[in-house]
């Protein structure tokens, strides 16, 4: 979006005299530098005492690797030779990040293409509020772990039985912000809209679903944290591929070194993941972003 | 340009406790004529400009304009509403063209028009601005050139500039009565500033609380074209006080 210089924030207007106003804060490189340099502390004070507390050998009764165990387990599966040898691992790291990643992005999908148009129809049409709301509410308390044995009987082992449960536990959170951020819509500007001529489709597409996407955003947010939860509950037990079933696999073979990197890749995609959707949240509001009080 | 006619006009908001905001409203806005509705806060003029607006419907009698009876919101009466409620993710730009692009006028027919209205309101520096980034009075103008662009029959406004500084406000109603002297459009202005409905109007609409109803109507007889000055003439004052009156003995009757 554009933004007339004359009036944009960031403009800092020069002294009459001419001398340049003494900065306040530092440059952006040093601070983002600084933000990352606060943000390891923790976890890498974390790992450094778990490295010394397990140097011995004996950390949970050496049920516990040390960071450096699984470091290499990690890299042996990230990188080593598939098929080649005692390790069923190596070298499956790839295929199985895509595994998971391709069944979250599509349940995401199926839950954003029915979530989102359902959820304004909810928000919007006394109708649908009535007709469909009460069914979604009295739905969303089950679990998705308990459609567990349903989607397996229904649809066996099979990949459309993850993407069915990462699309119904995705869809929830999209359907109720949606339908909350067209309820939330300001009334004067559907008046607006309908005074300037608009139809009642022209006002949802053009008003209300724009006046929506901030809660909408947060709603995606949240269901994508939902479906991978989904998905890895789904590969533990529903299929044979991705990082939920090399969890629950490793774990039967006693390699905790393998079951800590498969968590922390799992963290590491959702945490991904989760930065997309912020950036394109910024990208589609950054009207929004001007109103905020950070701005 | 437009007659507008009220003719016993009530209006019944049902609820839990059933409010009766307007009873036996009767009066008219002539061609290019401008009214303003006077009165304190919840005497149900800004109902009156919504029943014009199409907002909402009449449970008794009946709202027309040019004869034909109003039943929904429309280009034909423009409304600026007191927060200018544009749609704060388009541009100055957009929000102006809104209006004539979903009626699906064709673009070289209003892109001039808006190019004008821009110049006329004093914002074609703007274009390119999303209202955030505009001041309240700035805001309003776009409010204000947004309708215009669609050569309205007739002019609602609810409070347009009480949210402004008295300054601003100033400024507003100076812009407001070149715009409409240029263009006389009928216009139906909302206010409970008894100094702006008398600068503005041709007729003054003097409103009682609860049920609202028109309690007295007062022709302003100031000569045209007016301005700030009119407001310290004696004849000014003359009108002011008349309509003091009028308002402090309906306050103290209820």
């Amino acid at each position: 979006m554009s933004v007339a210089p004359t009036h944009s924030p960031a403009a800092k207007p020069a002294r009459p005299d001419g001398a340049t106003v003494p900065k306040r804060q530092a440059p952006a490189l040093s601070r983002s530098v600084r933000n990352v340099a606060l943000a390891i502390i923790l976890p890498v004070s974390v790992i450094a005492l778990w490295q010394w507390a397990g140097t011995g050998g004996s950390l949970f009764g050496g049920v516990l690797p040390t960071p450096e165990r699984v470091w290499d387990a990690w890299y042996q599966w990230a990188f080593g030779q598939a098929g080649l040898g005692l390790n069923p691992y190596s070298g499956t790291w790839l295929s199985n990040v895509l595994f998971s990643t391709q069944r979250v992005a599509q349940g995401f999908a199926c839950a954003i293409i029915i979530g989102i148009p359902l959820g304004i129809l909810i928000g919007w049409n006394n109708l649908a509020t009535s007709t469909i709301d009460p069914t979604v509410q009295v739905l969303r308390p089950i679990p998705i772990t308990a459609w567990l044995p349903f989607s397996i009987a229904v649809f066996g082992i099979q990949d459309i039985g993850s993407v069915f449960l990462i699309a119904l536990g995705a869809f929830y959170p999209i359907v109720i912000n949606a339908s909350q951020g067209a309820r939330d819509v300001e009334r004067n500007l559907v008046r607006a809209a309908l005074m300037m001529g608009a139809g009642r489709m022209t006002v949802l597409r053009r008003v209300v679903l724009p006046a929506s996407l901030p809660s909408i955003f947060t709603g995606l947010r949240v269901g994508l944290g939902i479906g991978w939860t989904a998905v890895i509950v789904s590969e533990m037990v529903a299929v044979k591929s991705g990082l939920g079933y090399v969890l629950w696999d490793a774990y039967y073979v006693g390699r905790m070194d393998v079951v800590i990197a498969d968590m922390a890749s799992i963290g590491a995609l959702g945490f991904l993941s989760d930065r997309l959707i912020l950036m394109l949240e910024r990208w589609v509001l950054g009207w929004r972003r001007m109103q905020s009080f950070q701005a | 340009m437009a007659k507008v006619s009220f003719e016993h006009v009530g209006k019944t908001f049902y609820g839990a406790r059933d409010i009766a905001a307007l009873q036996d409203v009767t009066f008219s806005v002539n061609d290019g004529e401008f009214v303003a509705l006077l009165g304190p806060s919840g005497c149900g003029k800004s109902t009156v400009l919504n029943l014009l607006a199409g907002f909402e419907n009449p449970t008794e009698g009946s709202v027309r304009i040019d004869g034909g009876p109003v039943s929904s919101p429309g280009p034909d009466r423009g409304v600026v509403f007191q927060e200018a409620a544009l749609l704060p993710w388009l541009t100055v730009w957009k929000n102006v063209t809104f209006g004539p692009e979903v009626q699906g006028i064709p673009r070289n027919t209003f892109e001039p028009l808006t190019r004008e209205l821009l110049r006329l309101v004093g914002l074609e520096a703007f274009t390119d601005s999303l209202p955030v980034q505009l001041s309240g009075g700035m805001r309003q103008r776009v409010g204000i050139a947004r309708v215009l662009v669609m050569r309205p029959r007739a002019l609602l406004m609810d409070e347009p500039f009480g949210a402004l500084d008295a300054q601003t406000r100033m400024q507003m109603q100076q812009l407001l009565l070149d715009v409409w002297q240029s263009r006389r459009t009928s216009v139906l202005f909302v206010t409970h500033d008894i100094d702006e409905a008398i600068l503005l109007a041709d007729r003054v609409l003097v409103m009682s609380v609860r049920p609202g109803r028109i309690a007295r109507e007062i022709p302003i007889t100031l000569p045209r074209p007016r301005s700030i000055n009119s407001l310290t003439s004696s004849e000014f004052m003359s009108y002011k006080a008349q309509i003091m009156t009028e308002m402090n003995v309906k306050g103290a009757a209820h």
